[in-house]
């Protein structure tokens, strides 16, 4: 059994420790301390940022991620803390971005069927192998397959998930990740 | 490439074919070299998904952040280390305790300098009067599992953490008493209740932590 003393390190599993320390950072930024809110901010702004680069164009992605984190840092006190910080700022991320995508009406290519959602998009087909790395081949779908692409391969989310979340329904969305996957097979080495 | 499974190959992949369905596109494969070759590839576009990585915004957002949260002072973190241990953790909670515990005290000075406040005739809070008896018995229980798992921390933790409860309990017992003196005030209700919800926390981290050592 590892024990703890109040002088030396921490011996639980250091993921425990972190989850610990985030707790204390969340409660402590729900009652307006910035400065615990930043920790937050530094350690989940990489993937948040990710997240939405991915989904949207790479010039809303600092905005978009900065609306992420105020919206945050209003909505802290409805955290209830039923499940992980990290998952619940995820989830708040993803509403942003599809809200954005509203607003903006991203509609191009949202029921894409072709066999290849990239011919065309990147004027470059026949060599993608020296165009295009995989992450920029992710950004040239069509916007439909490249949001389901996102939330059900990156960032784990079900078909009927994403189909709530995007008002279609499964059928469409698993439609739309296979045309992705299709499309993103020629990236692979990249 | 376009056979009558070319639309199910990711299903399969996801393992969300039915059973009947799965067994047909296993057969297809074993003839197809076309769809079986697609089924790999699409096993690594998968795998390279998961795989890719979170990078950082190319600038620092947090001033942006900071300045619509309106928080006063920007101060670059991103140099510093930060761990915690346990007992900081501890004194984390704590200090939240004695600050509150410290507001207690601005309430009950004002009492014992004979200072007299009035308060407003339509005050929304005048009346308030929380109950405390479920607070005492979630915190009566979570005391018995402390009592059990309390050997499980190392003994100087435990020192600290009982010397907290004594803080805590103090203050309960103040308000209390106060309460008895002026039962319909405002602070002293909301506080009483505060701090048993601290001791609360304080009791389900402990023992959170307790467990984890088992």
């Amino acid at each position: 059994m590892a024990r703890q003393t109040l002088e030396g390190p921490l011996t639980r599993d250091e993921p425990t420790a972190l989850a610990d320390a985030e707790t204390v950072d969340t409660a402590l930024a729900a009652s307006g301390d910035a400065s615990a809110f930043e920790r937050l901010y530094r350690t989940h702004v990489n993937r948040v940022h990710s997240l939405v680069r991915r989904m949207l164009d790479a010039d809303e992605a600092d905005d978009l991620t900065q609306d992420v984190f105020v919206r945050a840092w209003q909505k802290l006190s409805t955290f209830r803390g039923e499940s992980a910080f990290g998952t619940w700022l995820h989830r708040l991320a993803v509403n942003v971005v599809l809200a954005r995508r509203k607003t903006l009406g991203v509609e191009r290519g949202r029921f894409h069927t072709g066999e290849d959602p990239l011919e065309g998009l990147s004027g470059r087909r026949e060599t993608p192998e020296i165009s295009m790395d995989f992450e920029e081949a992710l950004a040239n779908l069509p916007d439909g397959a490249r949001q389901v692409f996102v939330l059900h391969d990156v960032e784990g989310y079900r078909h009927e998930e994403i189909a709530r979340m995007l008002g279609v329904v499964p059928g469409t969305s698993k439609s739309q990740l296979h045309h992705a996957r299709m499309a993103l097979r020629r990236y692979l080495d990249r | 490439m376009n056979d009558q499974w070319t639309d199910r190959l990711s299903e399969y992949v996801d393992g969300e074919l039915a059973n009947g369905e799965r067994s047909a596109l296993e057969a297809h494969l074993a003839t197809c070299t076309v769809c079986r070759g697609a089924v790999a590839e699409l096993r690594q576009v998968v795998a390279r998904a998961k795989a890719l990585e979170n990078r950082p915004p190319k600038a620092d957002l947090w001033p942006g952040v900071a300045q619509r949260i309106g928080a006063g002072t920007v101060v670059d973190i991103r140099s510093r280390r930060f761990s915690f241990s346990v007992p900081q953790l501890i004194a984390a909670t704590i200090a939240l305790i004695l600050l509150s515990g410290s507001g207690a005290w601005l309430a009950l000075k004002p009492r014992q300098t004979q200072i007299v406040v009035t308060p407003k005739p339509d005050s929304r809070f005048e009346t308030i009067n929380v109950s405390t008896h479920p607070t005492d018995a979630a915190i009566a229980d979570l005391q018995d599992v402390f009592e059990r798992n309390k050997s499980k921390l190392d003994t100087a933790t435990v020192r600290v953490v009982q010397q907290a409860f004594t803080t805590i309990d103090r203050a309960i017992a103040d308000a209390r008493a106060a309460l008895q003196a002026d039962p319909s005030n405002a602070y002293l209700n909301l506080h009483l209740a505060d701090t048993m919800r601290r001791k609360l926390e304080l009791l389900r981290r402990v023992n959170a932590i307790a467990t984890a050592q088992s």
